[in-house]
């Protein structure tokens, strides 16, 4: 019998808007893909009656979509990529446990494809880094690796400039929507632009030109709320009920402090640097490294704070180690820099409406104290619209 | 001066090494009462609610020395690792700093510095000496403290390796040489207990599973009992190491007792919301599949009641008692 390498489909987590650069990841290295849809009840419902119960939330949510995918299609082989780490956080023993809970399902067509940094003993991090990566790609030729990594990069980065400016546009667009829809249509366009930088650099600037003549008030102040917390759940609108967006619409400059790219930046190129100035900013209040997001949450919202920011929302999964302690620190925080921080914990059971009407009730705050500051006595209500 | 040591957390694991050090720079050492409702309440209503119901409780322990007047500081160690490249919770990790957020105008009274455990004499100088400048104590006695606390330490651990639970050691802490001496009583039947001393060893939250179990004719080993070479091997079915060592010793002494043929079942205590408890539950679950032992998961938070426990107890006995072929327990 002669030996033929197995066809193989490979299967991601999906994080917001970023799965079109993922899917031209594998698209350019020559592999098949397939995209799991946006969390729904269906993949929720897999994905919590199949995963310990204190497991944390986008355990459950990552499990789920990868089981409908592999539910679905019985007769593929797949790759699940599953990015891992070895730290604190309880994201470092995903994989493991993903492969082990299939298994017990009873799958055996896929294998569980990760890269985790080089942690110590570097003797055995360093070829274990490279033997994982090479099981992720394959053998291809530098030169389509590198290619593959430019172009999501590249891809990433259009996506996100899209999304800035959408939340720029939503509250300040004459005619409700028609941000959206021009956003979208860009979305589009950029997911599927050819796999060339020269390409994807002309669609963001035809795009973001177009969306910058969707009719809009420009110099209007608005009330700025910065958002932090964990990073899959602040960047997947799907798990987040999409609170940027809600929050743009209820009239407020939105921002986000973590983005894919700051956030492989400081963690993988700029590591060091970028710990030791949390360590600075954290100074009094956090003094260690507790991995996770929950640092970062913290600095954040003192940056914010100076920043002129006038609230912060913490946005964490139920039961998230490093972010629960952000959560009892942030309520210092927020009492020494006086700026009013919300933390909005999100598990299976999140309904929508109980969520509206506290960000709706955070956000007639801040507008009120606003209002108090420039001294008009004023108090305007969004819950009436 | 009066040093507090609060009854929670790593105190089930390193209370010896503290009581020896603190002990032999001629300090007292005051321990919080065993956990009651009142110090659990003191927590509930002091620590952020999300958060393990263990670290709460730790909270209302520190509490509880915060109000006693006389005492000067109260110890708050922060635990960073246990064994090379084997760490501990991220909220562990952060302990200082929580306690600190939370009784904000005694901050000064908290005694806290970086520990690293298990990795040689320097770390634990490093981290004694800290303590001992603050205590205004001189450098050649911090240096004989640290090595009587290591002597306490080690003693401790050969009791904990010859069969005696922490429990007693906190008990006979005076005189740890003639606990070694003891014999330790042997029972009809053995039930290993699987998770962090500090929810097996606090009898309040947990029910008092080992009092439950002792009275019904069980001996009870637990995983801290366990010497790590014994385990190592089962890293090989968890794919790779946890990053924690606790969770560590749980999962693979757990599996460790599963494997062996005088365990007539396991049991896990865990704490509500632990997080870390789900995956080395997780695993034991699914290693159970493979031995057919029995296996029954506690799960403590502040609202459990102790009748539903003792039944659930009662009946994980008679599953025993069946197996081994003695009948249900006669009522």
């Amino acid at each position: 019998m002669v030996w033929l390498p197995r066809k193989v489909t490979y299967v991601f987590p999906r994080m917001g808007y970023s799965y079109a650069a993922f899917e031209s990841f594998f698209q350019i290295l020559g592999y098949d893909v397939i995209t799991p849809e946006p969390s729904n009840s269906q993949t929720l419902k897999r994905g919590v009656s199949n995963s310990p119960e204190g497991m944390c939330f986008p355990f459950k949510i990552l499990l789920g979509q990868f089981l409908k995918v592999l539910e679905e299609n019985p007769d593929k082989y797949f790759k699940i990529v599953s990015l891992e780490s070895y730290g604190p956080c309880r994201f470092g023993y995903y994989s493991p446990l993903y492969a082990k809970i299939l298994k017990d399902r009873g799958f055996d067509n896929f294998e569980i494809v990760n890269v985790e940094g080089i942690y110590p003993p570097w003797y055995r991090g360093i070829p274990r880094f490279f033997k994982k990566l090479i099981k992720l790609i394959g053998w291809h030729t530098p030169w389509t690796g590198v290619k593959a990594f430019l172009i999501a990069g590249w891809k990433v980065y259009a996506i996100e400039q899209l999304e800035r400016k959408l939340y720029y546009l939503i509250p300040r667009e004459k005619i409700v929507g028609s941000a959206e829809k021009a956003f979208n249509r860009a979305f589009e366009r950029i997911h599927h632009a050819p796999n060339k930088v020269k390409a994807i650099k002309e669609v963001l600037n035809e795009e973001l030109k177009r969306m910058d003549s969707v009719k809009h008030v420009e110099n209007v102040e608005l009330p700025k709320v910065g958002l932090v917390g964990e990073a899959y759940m602040l960047m997947d609108y799907s798990n987040n009920l999409e609170i940027e967006k809600k929050l743009a619409y209820m009239g407020v400059d939105v921002d986000r402090s973590l983005w894919v790219t700051n956030w492989t930046l400081d963690r993988i190129i700029k590591t060091k640097e970028h710990l030791n100035h949390m360590l600075e900013v954290n100074k009094g209040y956090l003094d260690f490294f507790i991995g996770g997001d929950g640092q970062e949450s913290i600095m954040n919202t003192i940056l914010y704070k100076q920043k002129g920011f006038d609230g912060v929302i913490q946005v964490l999964p139920f039961g998230c180690l490093p972010e629960t302690v952000a959560k009892q620190i942030l309520s210092n925080v927020s009492e020494d820099y006086d700026i009013p921080v919300l933390s909005l914990s999100f598990d299976e059971q999140t309904g929508e409406a109980g969520f509206i009407t506290r960000i709706e009730a955070f956000v007639d705050m801040i507008k009120d104290r606003k209002a108090a500051k420039v001294g008009k006595k004023k108090s305007t209500t969004v819950a009436s619209q | 001066m009066k040093i507090g040591v609060p009854r929670g957390l790593y105190f089930y694991v390193y209370y010896p090494m503290w009581y020896g050090f603190f002990k032999s720079l001629g300090h007292d050492v005051v321990l919080s009462v065993p956990t009651n409702k009142d110090i659990l309440n003191l927590g509930v209503s002091n620590a952020v609610d999300d958060i393990c119901i263990s670290v709460k409780v730790y909270h209302g322990h520190v509490k509880y020395l915060l109000d006693k007047r006389n005492v000067d500081y109260v110890f708050v160690p922060r635990v960073v690792s246990e064994d090379k490249y084997r760490y501990t919770c991220p909220k562990l990790a952060a302990m200082p700093d929580l306690i600190k957020s939370a009784f904000n105008k005694d901050s000064e009274r908290i005694l806290s510095v970086n520990m690293y455990m298990n990795q040689g004499k320097k770390p634990l100088l490093d981290a004694f000496g800290k303590i001992g400048e603050k205590l205004g104590a001189s450098v050649k006695s911090v240096k004989k403290a640290v090595k009587e606390a290591m002597g306490y330490q080690e003693k401790a651990v050969k009791c904990l390796r010859k069969g005696h639970n922490f429990a007693e050691i906190v008990k006979n802490i005076r005189n740890l040489d003639k606990l070694f001496d003891e014999p330790v009583k042997e029972r009809r039947y053995n039930v290993a207990l699987a998770g962090f001393p500090y929810d097996i060893y606090d009898g309040y939250m947990n029910g008092d599973v080992i009092k439950h179990l002792e009275e019904a004719n069980v001996r009870v080993v637990i995983t801290d009992m366990l010497n790590p070479k014994l385990y190592k091997h089962y890293t090989k079915y968890m794919i790779k190491d946890l990053f924690w060592h606790q969770a560590n010793v749980a999962a693979k002494g757990g599996m460790y007792y599963m494997d062996s043929k005088d365990i007539d079942g396991v049991i896990t205590v865990s704490s509500f919301n632990c997080g870390i408890g789900a995956i080395y539950e997780k695993l034991l679950d699914l290693y159970s599949k493979e031995t057919n032992k029995p296996l029954m998961h506690i799960v403590v938070d502040e609202q459990t009641g102790d009748a539903g426990l003792v039944t659930r107890i009662e009946a994980f006995i008679d599953l025993i008692r069946v197996k081994r072929g003695d009948g249900l327990v006669a009522s």
